[in-house]
């Protein structure tokens, strides 16, 4: 190696740090400072005495959480709706791009386009109602089911069908919004590949599972290991604005149980525990994630 | 640290840069110098001339629990309007809002004011625990002694009405730390009844004319309802209730309040005997109130979409005249029930209560405090939040000649600005206010008294809509009706139940927030309301699922919270 | 590209037509009701009346918000607060992701930067103590308060560091044969391939800081210094919470208003516009960047 060229390299060097070095700055000072609250979720924290003055306790709020009664059911049910949101909720976003795709008439794919992702800016606040009035028993969507022949469905209030209906309504509102990124990744795949399938003769299908897809699939990897991070996470707005006490079986979960329990006395080690474990099962299952997608397909995540 | 320093130092300085075209700037940076600076200077002025106006401008920082929709005139705002100017023009107080935020939203600024360590002079805290912690913390300033010296006559009686149910709940170890608001007794969840209805279907009930009905009068009035179904609705409902059915306010609205009242059932309240304590919604009066509703479910008098119908469903039933009976406080004609006006020019309403077997009205005392000011320890005029408080709570209160003397407020209240504008937003009224205001109402009323005579102008306004609407019943405004019906009907009931002896006041205790209660609430009240919620709609039966409750509710912790409020009552 | 026009694929096409169209119907059906409530008197709409179609159609809530001064005031602070988040987002998330896209062996303590940046995104002191930093730092109840703490979307640099790694790197390796240095490489040849990703980090600042109302209730302390969302977020009054803390018997009358759903429905008619007009607009790029076509590898 001559002089001349480690001289280059290590300029290169320092321009990919000098690169780095704006986010970072911000990274250092907005989320790294502020993560000496992590120590809250290991101490009994009272505003007043802030988090200097607070007294620790060890693994206190931990212990306690897993000798709740309700835990592992409370456990349950967030995995149950999380996962199902995960599944669902990525399946049609990558399916509603592939055919949004497939619309050449460019007025009608713009505007089903801007429709979709609408229902994301509207808050739970707001959507609750509208998805009360559709389910409740006088609602449209059983005047359908009676019209149909079958007797009415109190979806509200069933807790076998609580889950569903939160998974359904929740994919209903962001899969438009997901599938923003998976149409980014369609135009990204290189329209020759497409061509020199269909001089081969491949269907319509062959063409999506051989071109379409795989060129679509970092992207799907990175998203799905993305989504993993919040597999604890079950959306507390969307479920704290539909559930009852009459689904609270399968519709309690981690964050609406975390909520009714901070209304009594402003717990917020609780709190901060239950985020803490949080992130550390999000961040066991992102490097798993990461680990396996490198065994199978040789890429990264990150 | 030292890293951090440097950090900390670059960031400022990349900071200033950025503020110099910052849009939003509200410039919090030199105030607390100025505040310090004047309020040493008057410091000992103020001591001479108790009640007066300062001689140099004294700035307070107040931390405020707003609302929105508060009807302000344009241009003013929280920080600057007319009770702001009025405390500036009589004290020469200058207001300053450190944080103003509005429900929930407030808490959550208090507690992040107390994490960073820095409250303002003066501010509103919602909970005892969270003043109990200021306490703890020495953070708040001992109000006694300017309590004593500064608060007028008026001021100190309104208190005193509580006999020492208000000032005991903010004393610690002998010392005053915060002004309560106070919370008059709101009476019964009051049953709400379409009079035009039942005078169209001819139903008699309350034959003994104590304005309380019966248990079975109430199943007879839904039964007729709902079989006449009179506004020809689809899916006619006789009595909905929120989901959580019951309500630790006596008066809660759409709650079940009143029937288990009546049958001896005290829900969600700590009630105590000779240091025994026990909790109303495990008390064996319960399950029979809860049988009553799952009969009344099975029979389909009762909401057949109990439990899942919400708050705003049951006003739209209400509304669209699916349903003609409803339970709620006193005041909900103003706010819900003209909605029903709204859409159907005939409503009208009758109150009544829900008699015992002994034909009286079990009601419960409200907690008398609810809200609280607290003065900071840095605060260098502590004196000055009684001098506002006797503003507000005395002088405002009892001027006849507002109207003269404060114009600006005046308007103010004609226009029904929201009285959370004012500095301090607690209550502070006597007593028996509620009673003593409708008085002058009655009496203007019936033609005892002239409006002039009338003392408030709050009851002035409502005396002249009410006779507006007994002019003309059908063809008044929505405003007139309700005011007509919240007085005439609602607190006409409390007046007529007070008078005639009819009320079996219970006074439960208001216990603190205990250890076990901190861990186990949450859980111990979703169990309840999931057990009761299933009672009512039957899915599980009243006579073992109630029995199995209880027993749960103990085991899950119950036990202990009621030892540990044993011990804080002793 | 061909089309092979036989009876099954003219099937397909009409299939998968009325899937999307059917799609779009179903996500339209939420927002077409808020705007009918929005058209409606308040008594239909708590009397829960109001379907698809306005009842007792009328415009007094749209002539209320013109005249409502805060509305607008919130709105104009996002709209500040929208293009300075934008621009830093952008700028950031771009020239990080072009160096993590380098092995470690071309740019040592890459792996250091990418670990820092997956456990931010992961672990997060709450927000007490962000509050406390941005108190110390005197951003409290600016702007910058409601920006600078969410300048680098983090997910967003692995996003873009993705797209960077599916360009072919033949075309990176001709720059830099060219003497082009690492920060030309990004601005003339990546940054130009990745045009859709760009355009879809772009949108998800918009979207994201418009959207975001928790940072405004934390970091403004007046509720006329709030951005849209949060002004509006704050408009969601929980009337029992509300009665619990003791009213003012004055304070009644204003209960009935306080849930005034047709005027709450058009503000965030209105708040909503804004992202209705962006996303047309960024369309243009989202589809235009198929440029890579030419080289293969």
């Amino acid at each position: 190696m001559t002089n001349k060229t480690a001289h280059r390299r290590n300029r290169k060097q320092l321009t990919h740090h000098l690169m780095m070095m704006p986010g970072m700055f911000f990274l250092l000072l907005f989320s790294y400072i502020p993560m000496v609250g992590i120590v809250m979720a290991f101490q009994d924290f009272i505003p007043a005495k802030g988090i200097m003055g607070s007294e620790l306790v060890g693994l206190k709020h931990f212990r306690y959480m897993f000798q709740l009664p309700d835990i592992f059911k409370i456990i349950r049910n967030t995995l149950v709706i999380s996962i199902g949101k995960i599944l669902l909720g990525t399946f049609m976003a990558i399916a509603f791009s592939i055919l949004l795709n497939e619309i050449r008439k460019k007025f009608l794919k713009k505007t089903v386009q801007t429709i979709v992702y609408l229902p994301h800016f509207l808050s739970w606040v707001v959507l609750a109602s509208v998805v009360v009035n559709m389910f409740n028993l006088d609602g449209s969507v059983n005047q359908i089911v009676t019209q149909l022949g079958f007797d009415k469905i109190n979806f509200l209030g069933n807790s076998k069908i609580f889950p569903g209906l939160i998974i359904g309504t929740d994919v209903w509102k962001e899969f438009g919004y997901s599938s923003v990124i998976y149409l980014a990744a369609i135009t990204a795949i290189d329209p020759g590949l497409h061509e020199a399938a269909s001089i081969d003769g491949a269907s319509w299908w062959k063409r999506i599972w051989n071109v379409t897809l795989p060129g679509m699939m970092p992207i799907i990897l990175l998203m799905a290991a993305m989504s993993l991070t919040s597999i604890l996470s079950a959306g507390f707005d969307q479920i704290y604005n539909l559930y009852t006490p009459i689904v609270y079986d399968t519709g309690d979960v981690l964050d609406t149980y975390v909520y009714r329990i901070g209304l009594i006395g402003r717990q917020y080690s609780f709190g901060s525990a239950v985020g803490l474990l949080r992130s550390i099962v999000g961040m066991v299952l992102l490097v798993s994630a990461n680990k396996l997608t490198k065994k199978l397909t040789d890429q990264k995540i990150f | 640290m030292r890293k951090k320093v440097i950090v900390k130092g670059l960031v400022v300085t990349l900071i200033t840069s950025l503020m110099t075209i910052s849009l939003v700037a509200c410039g919090s940076g030199n105030k607390k110098e100025e505040t310090t600076k004047e309020s040493s200077q008057v410091n000992i002025e103020a001591g001479q001339q108790k009640g007066g106006a300062y001689e140099e401008e004294v700035t307070i920082t107040l931390g405020r629990q707003t609302l929105q929709n508060a009807k302000l005139p344009d241009g003013d705002t929280y920080e600057d309007n007319a009770y702001t100017r009025l405390v500036k023009d009589v004290y020469n107080i200058k207001l300053v809002d450190e944080f103003e935020a509005s429900g929930d939203d407030y808490g959550r600024q208090v507690s992040l004011a107390l994490s960073a360590g820095e409250i303002p002079d003066m501010m509103k805290v919602a909970t005892y625990d969270e003043l109990k912690e200021l306490y703890e913390n020495d953070m708040i300033a001992d109000l006694s002694g300017v309590y004593e010296d500064y608060a007028s006559d008026y001021l100190k009686s309104i208190y005193d009405s509580y006999e020492g149910r208000a000032l005991d709940k903010v004393t610690f170890d002998g010392k005053m730390m915060a002004l309560p608001g106070t919370n008059v007794d709101a009476g019964p969840s009051e049953v709400w009844i379409r009079s035009d209805w039942m005078e169209t279907l001819g139903i008699q009930v309350d034959q003994d004319g104590n304005h309380a009905i019966t248990i079975e009068e109430l199943e007879m009035v839904a039964s007729k309802f709902k079989e006449a179904n009179l506004n020809q609705a689809e899916n006619v409902v006789g009595m909905a209730f929120a989901p959580w059915l019951t309500s630790g306010d006596p008066d809660g609205t759409y709650s079940m309040n009143s029937i288990a009242y009546a049958l001896g059932a005290f829900p969600k309240t700590w009630l105590e005997s000779d240091g025994k304590v026990v909790y109303g919604s495990t008390a064996p009066e319960m399950k029979e109130a809860l049988s009553v509703i799952s009969k009344w479910f099975e029979e389909g008098l009762v909401d057949p979409q109990l439990g899942t119908r919400t708050w705003d469903d049951i006003s739209a039933l209400l509304s669209n005249g699916q349903t003609g009976i409803t339970f709620g406080t006193w005041h909900i004609p103003d706010w819900l029930l003209n909605n029903v006006r709204v859409m159907d020019p005939n409503a009208t309403f009758e109150a009544y209560g829900i008699e015992n077997a002994q034909g009286e009205v079990s009601c419960k005392h409200n907690d008398a405090v609810a809200g609280y000011i607290v003065v900071s320890k840095e605060c260098k005029n502590p004196e000055a939040a009684i001098k506002i408080a006797n503003l507000f709570y005395d002088t405002l209160v009892t001027s006849n000649t507002i109207e003269k003397d404060y114009p600006e407020v005046a308007t103010y209240i004609a226009n029904g600005v929201d009285g959370s504008t004012r500095p301090f937003n607690i209550e502070v009224n006597l007593y028996t206010s509620l009673l003593d205001d409708y008085s002058d109402v009655e009496k203007f009323v019936s033609g005892d008294i002239s409006i002039d005579e009338v003392r408030t102008t709050e009851s002035k306004n409502v005396s002249s809509s009410i006779q507006k609407y007994l002019e003309n019943p059908t063809g008044a405004e929505v405003v007139d009706w309700s005011k007509y019906h919240s007085r005439m009907k609602g607190i006409e009931l409390i007046q007529t139940f007070t008078e005639n002896a009819t009320f079996n006041w219970i006074t439960p205790i208001f216990p603190q927030t205990t250890t076990t209660m901190e861990t186990n609430q949450a859980n111990l009240d979703k169990l309840e309301e999931e057990t009761f919620i299933k009672i009512a709609i039957g899915q599980i039966d009243a006579e073992e699922g109630f029995n199995e409750f209880v027993k749960e509710w103990n085991k899950l912790g119950g036990k202990q919270i009621i030892a540990e409020i044993e011990e804080q009552l002793k | 590209m061909i089309e092979n026009r036989s009876f099954s694929s003219r099937a397909r096409v009409s299939i998968i037509y009325c899937i999307v169209i059917l799609l779009g119907l179903v996500c339209l059906l939420p927002l077409w009701n808020i705007v009918a409530i929005s058209f409606s008197s308040s008594a239909a709409v708590t009397a829960n009346k109001v379907g698809l179609a306005p009842v007792d159609f009328t415009t007094v809530a749209y002539k209320k918000i013109i005249e409502d001064s805060q509305f607008w005031r919130s709105f104009m602070i996002s709209v500040v607060r929208v293009i300075l988040a934008v621009i830093l987002n952008t700028v950031l998330v771009v020239l990080m992701a072009y160096p993590l896209t380098k092995s470690t062996r071309e740019f040592r303590g890459r792996n250091l930067y990418m670990n820092l940046l997956i456990f931010a995104m992961l672990f997060n002191g709450g927000m007490i103590p962000s509050f406390i930093l941005v108190k110390e730092l005197g951003l409290l109840n600016s702007i910058w308060a409601l920006v600078l703490p969410g300048a680098l979307p983090i997910f967003n640099v692995i996003l873009v560091m993705n797209f960077f790694l599916g360009i072919p790197k033949s075309l990176e390796e001709a720059a830099i044969i060219d003497g082009a240095n690492p920060l030309q490489v990004l601005i003339k040849i990546l940054v130009p391939c990745a045009k859709p990703c760009i355009a879809t980090i772009v949108l998800f600042s918009i979207v994201g800081s418009w959207n975001d109302f928790f940072s405004g209730l934390i970091y403004i302390q007046k509720p006329r210094n709030y951005p849209i969302m949060t002004y509006i977020q704050s408009l969601n009054v929980d009337i029992q919470e509300l009665l619990k803390s003791g009213m003012s018997s004055s304070s009644l009358g204003n209960l009935s208003e306080l849930s005034n759903k047709n005027l709450n429905a058009a503000k965030i008619v209105v708040a909503v516009i804004p992202l209705l007009l962006i996303y047309p607009i960024l369309q243009k790029y989202l589809i235009t960047g198929i440029v890579m076509g030419s080289v293969k590898e």
